[in-house]
């Protein structure tokens, strides 16, 4: 009875330890966090871990007993069941998994057989790790790649492309007619064309890369240097004599990307041909004035000692015939005279005799002349000034007096009857400023961009006016800034004009002397 | 079959066995049915002279073989389970069965699995002996035979399920089972017939 006792004792110890075992193992089962199985050789799986359920989508109930071929593709595994079979274990081998209801996923395997008491294989234990984050990191890495190498393929067209284009450009450029230099914003020559290059008759490497100091060292960029300046500004068609028969028109503009000033680009176009071709003008005309004025100057004298009585009384008819004879020929002399001007303004022969003069008591003289020849045709007449204590300016007298003549006989000739001129004297800081105010016609908006040109007469006043050589603004605008001054106009057609120009105040004795 | 429960002699059934067996037939109403029915089967065993939680039942501990009839007739009565159903109760056992796990190094092959049903029984009950009468995978049947053991009808029914279930883990197949031999039919043995 006592051994029996004793036996019962031990069975209840042992299976108590036997239930503390499975526990132990039970939990270490469910613990485990990589899926697990065991797979019988007949492919059927006996066991499965709560991760292998979850990987698999399935309950264990429901994985018990299931061929092993539903979550592998068949062939697969049977190889891998062989491989584990032969060597014992397969380790890591890549697979596709497939969880009930869900789609493919990469997993890596792990096997190992189980062996029975005499070492036949009875199945074996299958692990998976799951793959999906990496394989999913990798593909990111892999689409990143091959965004990279797209990019760098775009870049690298994008590259091929400017420089195709940057060769079309340089091809352009080079074969342009006009030289192009182009200068860095530290005004450096980036770039020289072609042209430029004969223009200079320099080679691009010896002068690329120097700065606006050192070009002016090189005795061909000199006169360019000049007319640009030392800083490089905004030039619109400044006339550059480079060399003996080579006239180039020097224009700089700055070059913008983005709306950053990047440097500046100087265009140099060749206006030899166009100055010979107005030179031959201007001779012709200085020629043909000339020849025309001694005939002229006889014809007046002529007609004057007529008129005078000299060669007899004449009878009242025949005077009137010669009155106007006499009035067209001053207005052909006149005519003339303003030719010989602008030639003589185009030649650079435009001589100047500058000297201290009261300008008020000048313009009020000027005024005065035109009372009577206003006051006949109904127009009034005023002259304004609100300058005090003016000092003498420094003028070319007889030349300003042509400027105000010129606006005065103007606004006389296109002002109506009833209307009213006013010239206006102000000072205006360091200069003054002399002004001609009409109630005439007008210049027509679209017209007003040439007034100042040779030859200009306005549509309106062609229609109502046939005298006028059209020559006397752009005389008098060249004598304007021949004395430092401006010229301008605002004008309404149909409401009147105003001309403005403006004379230095102050002249330095030092630049009075300048002046000869 | 439908036999009054009270009208059940339970202290003529003999034998014991293996807490495996209720563990598995509690994961199978918890599955089911809920832990709230497990309970009331719990309460249905008060009843019927056996109070019993089946959290503390050990998986290798020895219990009365009543305890076993007694559970099937709870199970039964409460979740309201056909004949069918218990016998999917008992395909469900194997799966989940430590015991079972024990023996699936023998599951290779249906002549391996075989030799070892005997020792398969007896590791879960004390009374009866099961053999296995014939295996032939070229005619694709098995047939058990178990002897010395009464039981219950609805336990042959749970049997009936358990048999199938493990011929089907060992050849990887679906299969049909039936008793052809039973002790309630007049039959000295058991005898279930499992095909494929």
């Amino acid at each position: 009875m006592a051994n029996e006792s004793e036996q019962e004792k031990k069975i209840g110890l042992l299976l108590s330890d036997l239930s503390s075992l499975e526990e132990y193992i039970n939990d270490l089962f469910v613990f485990a966090p990589l899926p697990i199985c065991f797979v019988s050789l007949g492919g059927m799986v006996f066991e499965a871990n709560p991760a292998f359920e979850k990987l698999s989508n399935s309950i264990l109930t429901d994985i018990i007993g299931t061929p092993i071929t539903i979550f592998f593709k068949e062939k697969e595994i049977e190889r891998l069941q062989q491989e584990t079979i032969k060597s014992g274990a397969v380790e890591g081998r890549e697979m596709l998994f497939s969880p009930k209801e869900k789609g493919k996923m990469a997993v890596q395997v792990f096997t190992r057989v189980r062996q029975d008491e005499e070492g036949r294989p009875v199945g074996y234990f299958l692990s998976l790790f799951d793959l999906t984050k990496i394989k999913q990191t990798e593909e990111n890495i892999s689409q990143t790649q091959r965004a990279l190498l797209n990019i760098l393929e775009d870049t690298e067209e994008a590259r091929r492309l400017a420089e195709e284009e940057k060769d079309k450009t340089k091809t352009i450029i080079d074969n342009f007619t006009d030289g192009l230099l182009v200068f860095d914003v530290a005004e450096r020559l980036i770039s020289i064309n072609a042209q430029g290059e004969k223009f200079f008759n320099v080679q691009s490497a010896g002068v690329n890369g120097k700065s606006l100091t050192e070009l002016k060292e090189i005795l061909a960029f000199l006169p360019l240097i000049l007319v640009l300046g030392e800083k490089l500004k905004e030039t619109f068609r400044q006339e550059l004599v480079l060399k003996e028969n080579l006239v180039l028109e020097v224009s700089a503009v700055p070059v913008l990307s983005y709306g950053e000033k990047t440097g500046y680009l100087v265009s140099l176009h060749d206006i030899t041909r166009e100055k010979l071709i107005e030179r031959m003008k201007t001779e012709f005309v200085s020629i043909a004035a000339h020849q025309l004025r001694t005939p002229l100057s006889a014809i007046k004298w002529t007609l004057r000692m007529l008129l005078d009585g000299d060669l007899g009384e004449l009878a009242p008819e025949q005077r009137d015939f010669i009155e106007k004879s006499y009035q067209s020929n001053e207005r052909m002399i006149g005519l003339i005279n303003d030719l010989l001007d602008v030639t003589r303004i185009e030649e650079g022969r435009y001589v100047f005799k500058k000297d201290y003069a009261d300008i008020v008591s000048l313009v009020n003289s000027i005024v005065s002349n035109y009372l009577d020849e206003a006051k006949e045709k109904g127009i009034k007449l005023r002259f304004k000034s609100t300058a005090k204590n003016l000092p003498a300016v420094i003028i070319d007298a007889e030349k300003i007096t042509l400027v105000i003549q010129n606006l005065i006989e103007n606004s006389i000739k296109y002002t109506k009857p009833g209307g009213e001129i006013i010239v206006f004297l102000e000072r205006r800081k360091e200069e003054i400023e002399i002004s001609v105010r009409d109630t005439g016609v007008g210049i027509p908006l679209d017209q007003q961009g040439r007034v100042f040109s040779k030859f200009f007469r306005a549509a309106n006043v062609m229609r109502m006016e046939t005298e006028g050589s059209g020559l006397g603004l752009f005389i008098a605008k060249n004598i304007v800034e021949a004395h430092g001054g401006r010229i301008w106009f605002q004008s309404e057609e149909g409401k009147g004009s105003t001309f403005f120009f403006t004379i230095p105040a102050k002249k330095e004795f030092k630049q009075f002397l300048e002046g000869f | 079959m439908e036999e009054d429960n009270k009208t059940i002699s339970w202290e003529k059934i003999e034998g014991k066995i293996r807490g495996v067996v209720l563990i598995t037939d509690s994961h199978f109403v918890m599955k089911e049915k809920g832990k709230e029915t497990l309970l009331a089967v719990e309460g249905e065993m008060v009843k019927l002279g056996f109070p019993i939680k089946y959290e503390e039942i050990k998986t290798m501990e020895f219990y009365p073989l009543s305890v076993r009839i007694a559970s099937l007739l709870a199970i039964k009565k409460v979740c309201g389970f056909s004949e069918e159903k218990i016998r999917e109760m008992g395909a469900n056992a194997p799966k989940i069965s430590l015991i079972i796990k024990l023996f699936l190094k023998y599951f290779s092959t249906l002549t391996m699995a075989a030799e070892k049903v005997s020792l398969l029984w007896s590791r879960h009950y004390t009374v009866g002996e099961l053999r296995a009468k014939e295996v032939d995978e070229e005619k694709k049947v098995v047939i058990l035979e178990l002897g010395n053991f009464t039981g219950h009808p609805l336990f042959c029914q749970y049997l009936n399920g358990y048999f199938s279930m493990v011929v089907q883990l060992i050849i990887g197949k679906a299969v049909t089972s039936q008793e052809t031999k039973c002790p309630f039919s007049g039959d000295s043995y058991h005898e279930f017939t499992v095909t494929w």
